[in-house]
C-alpha cells in the first residue's frame, strides 16, 4: 500500500526498482486466471441475478421482477425437490462413519493392504455416468442383488429398485454413497496417519479396549478431516446429478421421485427452456447450500476448540 | 503388542468382504458383458451361472453362422464356437450348472455400431487440454498471491477463495448462455476446457505449496539479476512438483468424469467424451444390457488398469491435498 502512496525517487535504489518490478509482475501473474475467472465465473455470477428477475427463454429477455421467485416460493414441485436434496444429504453422515471405519481398517500394518486401499479407492476415478449404467445393472430385475437377494431366501419376488417411487432415491443414494466411500476413506487416512502412536499405548496401558481408543482418541484426532468430508460430501450429495441422469433415464423418475432441487433446475433450464425460472432456483438453492455450508464450518470448527 | 492369528483372519475377512462389495459390480457388468444368450444368470430351481468358459468366440462377421456350424472363416470374419466341446468336458463335473458360455460377439457389436475408440481419444485430449492449462493458470496466480507483496493481494486472494463458495449450478445456466450465444462453444474442444481452467481450490492448494519454499532463495535469484518469470520457471516449478502432480491429478479426474457440461455442449456424436458416448450408447443399446454392458467394459478397463499403476501417486496425491 505504502509503495503506491510514495512519489517514484528520482534516483530509485535497488530495493525499489525490486518493488516496482515485483508489483508489475504480480499483476501479470495473475492476470491469465483472474481473466478466466471473471468470464467463466464473476460475470455469470452477475448474469444470473439478473436473468432470476426476467422472463429470459435463450431467445429474449424482458423484466418480470420477482415473479419468478413468487412462483418458485409457490411452487409446490420446487419445494418436493428441495425436500429430496435433504434427504439425499443423508448420505453425508454414513459416508463419515463408513469412510472413517474403512480408513482405520486399512491403517493397520497387514500384508497386502496397500492393494486393498486401492480396489477401495478405485470407483471414485471411474465416471458417475459408467457407475450408473453399471448398478442399473445391479439393481435390475434380473440383476446382481435381486439374484443374491433371491438365492439367500431374503426375498421371493425381486425388488423394483428403480421403479418403485419409495425405493430410487434410496437406490440412487447407495450409489453415491457406494462411489464415496473409497475417496474419503484416503483424506481420512491421511487424517489418521497424523495422529501419534504413543497416545494410543498410553491409553492401552491405561486399559481402553479398541472402541474407547478410537472414541476418545482418533475421532478428536481427525475432527478438522470429519468437518473437511461432511462439507465435501454434503456439497457433492446437493449437486448430485450424473447418477439421477442415468438411473432415472433422464426424467427424474417416476412421479419425480429422483428429482431433487439439482435435477429440477437441469429440466426447467435445459429441457423446458425456462432460463429464467431456473436462474431464480439457482439463486434460492445456491443460498441454501451457502447458509448450509457456513452453519456446518461454524458447528465443526467451534467444537474443534 | 502381539496380534493374535484370528485377530490377523478376521481383519483380513472384513477386508475381503468390503472388497467384494467394490468389486462385484463390476465383475457383475463383465459377466453380463460376455454373456450369450438372453437367458437370465439367476433362474428358478436351478443354480446361477456365475462361471464362464470358452462359447462363441471370434470377431468380425458370421457369428451367427459359425454358431449353427462351428467354425467360420473368411475375409470379413472369423469364429469358432468352442461351446460344445467345453459341455462335454464340463458335463462330468459337479460345476456344470454353475457354467455358462462365453462370447466376444457384444464387444464385436458396440465397436461396430458405436466410435468408443474416437470418445477415449476425445476424451483424453479435453483432459490433457485442461490438465495442462490448469497447471499453467493456477501456478501462475498463486506464485504471487505466496510470495510477493502488492497492493490488493489479500483482497484478490479472498476474490479467488470466494469461487469455493459459491455451488456450481449457480453459474451453469449464465455459462450456458454465454457458451452458446458470444463463445460459440458448442461442438468444440476448447469450449469444454476452457471454462474449467481456471480453478480458485488450484489457486489456493498451489499457493500453500509456495509458502513452504523459503524467500532467501526467491532473493538471492534476484539479486543474481533473474526475471520474476525466470524465478518462476527455472527455480520454483521444479521445486513444486509434487504440488503440481495433487493438481493434476484432481484436475484430471473430475475433467475425465465431467458429464453435464459436455452432455450441453455437444452434438456431433464424432466429438462425444466417454461418459456423453457411454449415455449415448446406452440409449442406442437400450434393449440389449449385454451389448451395454460390453460398452461400459470397454470404457472403464482401461481407467482401472491406468489407475492401478499410479494408484500409489493417486492415494498420496489426494492425502497431500487434504493435509495441506
Amino acid at each position: 500500500m505504502a509503495i503506491q502512496s510514495k512519489p517514484l525517487p528520482v534516483k530509485p535504489t535497488t530495493r525499489s526498482v525490486f518493488k516496482r518490478r515485483k508489483r508489475v509482475a504480480a499483476y501479470a501473474f495473475l492476470a491469465p486466471a483472474l481473466g478466466f475467472l471473471t468470464v467463466f465465473f464473476f460475470l455469470p455470477l452477475v448474469q444470473v441475478i439478473y436473468y432470476s428477475f426476467t422472463d429470459f427463454d435463450l431467445y429474449g429477455a424482458s423484466w418480470v421482477g420477482v415473479s419468478n421467485y413468487r412462483n418458485l416460493l409457490a411452487d409446490p414441485l420446487f419445494w418436493m425437490s428441495l425436500r429430496k436434496s435433504f434427504v439425499y444429504l443423508i448420505c453425508t453422515p454414513i459416508l463419515i462413519v463408513l469412510s472413517l471405519t474403512l480408513a482405520i481398517v486399512v491403517n493397520r500394518p497387514l500384508k497386502g493392504v496397500a492393494f486393498f486401499r486401492a480396489m477401495y479407492f478405485m470407483p471414485a476415478v471411474i465416471s458417475a455416468v459408467a457407475i450408473g449404467m453399471i448398478f442399473e445393472l445391479v439393481f435390475a430385475e434380473q440383476g446382481l442383488l435381486n439374484g443374491v437377494l433371491r438365492e439367500l431366501g431374503v426375498i421371493r419376488r425381486p425388488i423394483a429398485f428403480l421403479q418403485d417411487p419409495a425405493l430410487v432415491l434410496p437406490s440412487i443414494m447407495g450409489v453415491t454413497i457406494w462411489r464415496g466411500v473409497g475417496y474419503y476413506m484416503v483424506m481420512f487416512l491421511a487424517g489418521l496417519q497424523a495422529i501419534p502412536k504413543e497416545r494410543y499405548e498410553a491409553a492401552s496401558i491405561d486399559g481402553a479396549n479398541t472402541l474407547q481408543q478410537h472414541w476418545y482418541i482418533t475421532v478428536p484426532g481427525v475432527r478438522p478431516i470429519i468437518v473437511l468430508v461432511g462439507v465435501l460430501s454434503s456439497i457433492a450429495a446437493l449437486r448430485a446429478f450424473d447418477e439421477i441422469f442415468i438411473l432415472t433415464d433422464g426424467t427424474g423418475g417416476i412421479l419425480n421421485s429422483g428429482l431433487t432441487a439439482m435435477f429440477y433446475l437441469y429440466r426447467q433450464a435445459f429441457v423446458f427452456n425456462n432460463v429464467g425460472y431456473a436462474s431464480a432456483l439457482a439463486v434460492v438453492f445456491s443460498l441454501v447450500i451457502i447458509v448450509f455450508t457456513i452453519v456446518n464450518l461454524r458447528l465443526g470448527g467451534n467444537d474443534a476448540r | 503388542m502381539r496380534v493374535k492369528r484370528w485377530q490377523v483372519a478376521s481383519r483380513y475377512t472384513v477386508l475381503i468382504v468390503v472388497m467384494l462389495v467394490t468389486a462385484l459390480p463390476f465383475v457383475w457388468a463383465m459377466l453380463m458383458s460376455v454373456r450369450q444368450t438372453s437367458a437370465n444368470v439367476f433362474g428358478r430351481n436351478r443354480p446361477p451361472e456365475v462361471f464362464a468358459y470358452p462359447g462363441l468366440m471370434g470377431w468380425g462377421e458370421g457369428a451367427d453362422t459359425a454358431e449353427d456350424e462351428g467354425r467360420y472363416r473368411a475375409e470379413d470374419g472369423w469364429w469358432t464356437n468352442y461351446a460344445p466341446r467345453f459341455e462335454r468336458a464340463l458335463e462330468p463335473t459337479p460345476l456344470a450348472p454353475y457354467t455358462f458360455p462365453a462370447t466376444t460377439e457384444n464387444y464385436y457389436r458396440v465397436t461396430q455400431d458405436i466410435a468408443i475408440g474416437r470418445y477415449f481419444v476425445n476424451s483424453l485430449l479435453v483432459c490433457l487440454g485442461t490438465v495442462l492449462l490448469t497447471l499453467l493458470l493456477c501456478s501462475l496466480a498463486a506464485y504471487p498471491l505466496a510470495k510477493m507483496r502488492f497492493a490488493g493481494r489479500d483482497v484478490l486472494f479472498v476474490v479467488i477463495l470466494s469461487t469455493l463458495v459459491f455451488p456450481e449450478q449457480l453459474i451453469l445456466i449464465p455459462l450456458y448462455v454465454t457458451a452458446v450465444n458470444t463463445f460459440q462453444f458448442q461442438d468444440t474442444y476448447h469450449g469444454l476446457i476452457l471454462p474449467f481452467a481456471a480453478s480458485g481450490l488450484g489457486i489456493f492448494l498451489l499457493r500453500q505449496v509456495y509458502y513452504s519454499i523459503p524467500d532467501e532463495l526467491l532473493e538471492a535469484a534476484r539479486i543474481d539479476g533473474a526475471t520474476e518469470f525466470s524465478i518462476w520457471w527455472r527455480i520454483l516449478l521444479p521445486l513444486i512438483r509434487p504440488g503440481l502432480a495433487t493438481l493434476a491429478i484432481i484436475t484430471f479426474v473430475s475433467s475425465w468424469n465431467n458429464f453435464l457440461w459436455p452432455l450441453l455442449m455437444l452434438t456431433d456424436t464424432e466429438l462425444f467424451t466417454l461418459p456423453v458416448g457411454l449415455a449415448y450408447l446406452r440409449g442406442f443399446f437400450s434393449g440389449n444390457i449385454r451389448n451395454v454392458a460390453a460398452g461400459i467394459v470397454i470404457a472403464t478397463v482401461p481407467v482401472i488398469v491406468v489407475f492401478m499403476i499410479f494408484q500409489k501417486q493417486f492415494i498420496e496425491g489426494l492425502a497431500g491435498a487434504v493435509k495441506g
